[in-house]
């Protein structure tokens, strides 16, 4: 460590661009995840909010609630707790007087269901009546309040918004939450259509004529776009993960092959070949292990700055692999050069 | 008791065609309290004679003894022990750490080997005798050759090695300072019972050597 340390001291400047560099790849790699994950997550964060294990729709849907229906019929057959939620789900356009319209899906429920007691309001209140409406905070940031009326696919009623609610997004819209006989009016579905689907807290398998049982990961799956996304990603962050830490691994192995002529005086005084090792591995493990609190810092104030609309989330899986990956990249570029240290000949520091 | 004991040591670079024989038998003794000068042309072998008996090498047969320990089967590892604790060297190249000051070379021995090295007022004195007491707090890159060369004789004596092995230690330095360098070398060797044993080419300090040995395309002579 001292020498490790009093090298850094020396060399301010070329260590200072070590770190900058390594920093820079750290910040690189939670930047791109954690904008990656943010988006992916958008297309299920509503589904994981409401804790759903299994989703019942129409059997000729393809899994796609949009244009899913269950007739009364339907309804009756399935044996409904309160783990059950009924909605009905619309792509609408919410469009206010003087502004662009934004996409959404409306998605009618019912008091008394999970969904409509677990939204996470954080303005305003819930809905009461059927042409008010909560809706996810993303339209806040686009510039909408409380008391606000809006049109849905130019609806003769306006609807009235009443609540913001947090993480209200399906397939990276925005959740406008209201009422099943809102929803009917809006499709404008044929008498004894009751709902486009049921979410289920619980591992249901009721299966019917008309419609069946899918599992969470199976209804993501085919969320439109979602799982092509999310393969493209993870390609993405794999191919970004291998060559950044290569990179920083090569790097820290030519910083130690640097020393080496030096190293050689330093056998040849009897130097301990552990203390060199030990002096070039934590040397690694500490320019690393900087590069990354200055990564972490800089990541949590880009997400606290940058816009409500550009997602960025993470996992403690994100950072884990990042500190981990980085970290075992530290080790492996300042121990590589361990043969080259414990083989070095110290003749060659007599020079003559 | 001779701190350094040779016989009959030969030395062969590479093999087949390629073989240099760099020494040819030699037989050599330096013992504690002496100045011993190895002399001769370039190429004469004075440098792997000097890092065979500094343990930096294996002879190719023969025998060598330091302080009375035969070092011919030694391992690596023990051998690194050995430099480290009986013998000081002051080499040609890259003498010192770059990144550390003159101050924290010394701290670095402390470092290293624990026990042995000088107390503070006897470095003092080391480094005033050398005339580098000013120069701690510098790194090596601002120093001139001369003085290099003179905080690395004393980093090779803060550790307090029995055995102090020299290759062209006066190489950079004027006159003035060869002589203070040759005079200090005497005292050393007088005052502290060491074995000093100098390669160089320089005949100034030939009259500080209580010894002096000619080397010539492999072979050992003494003149003095
Ligand atoms: N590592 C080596 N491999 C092969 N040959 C070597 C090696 N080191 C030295 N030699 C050869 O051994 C002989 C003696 O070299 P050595 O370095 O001992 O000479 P020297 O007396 O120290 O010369 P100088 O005064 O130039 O330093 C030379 O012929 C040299 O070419
Ligand atoms: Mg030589």
């Amino acid at each position: 460590m001292f020498l490790a340390l009093k090298e850094i001291k020396h060399e301010k400047m070329r260590y200072g661009l070590i770190v900058f560099m390594i920093f820079l790849i750290a910040y690189m790699i939670l930047a791109t995840w954690g904008l990656a994950y943010g988006l992916a997550r958008e297309n299920t964060v509503a589904l994981e909010g409401w804790q759903t294990k299994s989703v019942v729709l129409n059997k000729n849907a393809n899994l796609f609630m949009n244009s899913s229906i269950l007739t009364k019929d339907d309804l009756k057959k399935i044996n409904l707790t309160d783990k059950e939620a009924v909605v009905g789900e619309l792509q609408v356009v919410a469009k206010k007087k003087g502004k662009t319209g934004i996409n959404a899906q409306y998605m009618g429920v019912k008091k008394g269901e999970f969904i409509y007691k677990d939204q996470d309001v954080i303005a305003g209140r819930r809905a009461k009546s059927k042409y008010e409406v909560t809706a996810d905070s993303s339209f806040k940031d686009k510039g909408y309040k409380l008391g606000d009326k809006v049109t849905l696919n130019g609806s003769d009623h306006k609807y009235t918004i009443v609540g913001f609610v947090k993480d209200a997004k399906i397939n990276i819209e925005p959740i406008m939450y209201g009422f099943l006989p809102a929803w009917k009016e809006l499709k404008n579905v044929a008498p004894g259509i009751e709902a486009s689907g049921i979410i289920s807290q619980r591992k249901l398998s009721v299966k019917g004529k008309n419609f069946k049982t899918y599992g969470i990961k199976e209804f993501t799956q085919k969320l439109p776009g979602h799982s092509e996304q999310n393969m493209t990603f993870e390609l993405m962050i794999a191919f970004m993960f291998i060559i950044s830490l290569a990179i920083v691994a090569v790097f820290l192995y030519i910083l130690t092959i640097q020393k080496l002529p030096n190293y050689a005086v330093l056998r040849a005084q009897g130097v301990p070949a552990k203390t060199l090792i030990w002096a070039t591995v934590s040397q690694s493990l500490l320019l690393v292990t900087s590069a990354l609190v200055l990564a972490l810092l800089a990541i949590w104030g880009t997400a606290a700055a940058i816009p409500a609309s550009v997602p960025m989330a993470f996992t403690p899986g994100i950072f884990v692999a990042t500190i981990g990956g980085m970290l075992v990249m530290a080790l492996l570029g300042g121990l590589n050069p361990v043969r080259t240290i414990l083989k070095i000949d110290p003749v060659q520091a007599i020079g003559g | 008791m001779a701190a350094i004991e040779i016989k009959n040591v030969k030395k062969v670079y590479g093999q087949g065609d390629a073989a240099t024989v760099a020494l040819k038998g030699v037989d050599f003794s330096a013992d504690t309290g002496n100045v011993v000068l190895l002399m001769g042309p370039s190429g004469a072998g004075k440098s792997t004679l000097l890092t065979i008996m500094g343990a930096l090498q294996t002879a190719t047969s023969g025998k060598v003894e330091i302080d009375g320990q035969d070092i011919s089967q030694l391992k690596e590892k023990d051998r690194s022990r050995l430099r480290l604790n009986k013998l000081g060297f002051i080499l040609q190249a890259y003498n010192l750490v770059p990144y550390l000051t003159v101050k924290e070379q010394f701290q670095l021995v402390d470092k290293v080997k624990k026990t042995g090295n000088l107390r503070q007022e006897e470095l003092k004195d080391l480094l005033a005798d050398l005339g580098i007491e000013n120069l701690v707090k510098k790194y090596p890159e601002n120093l001139s050759g001369g003085q290099k060369q003179r905080v690395a004789i004393a980093r090779a004596m803060y550790a307090n090695p029995k055995i102090l092995l020299a290759d062209e230690p006066t190489a950079s330095l004027d006159s003035e300072r060869v002589e203070e360098v040759g005079r200090l070398f005497k005292k050393l060797a007088k005052d502290d019972r060491k074995a000093i044993i100098l390669v160089t080419h320089d005949p100034r300090l030939e009259k500080y050597a209580d010894h002096i040995y000619d080397m010539m395309d492999g072979q050992l002579s003494q003149r003095k």
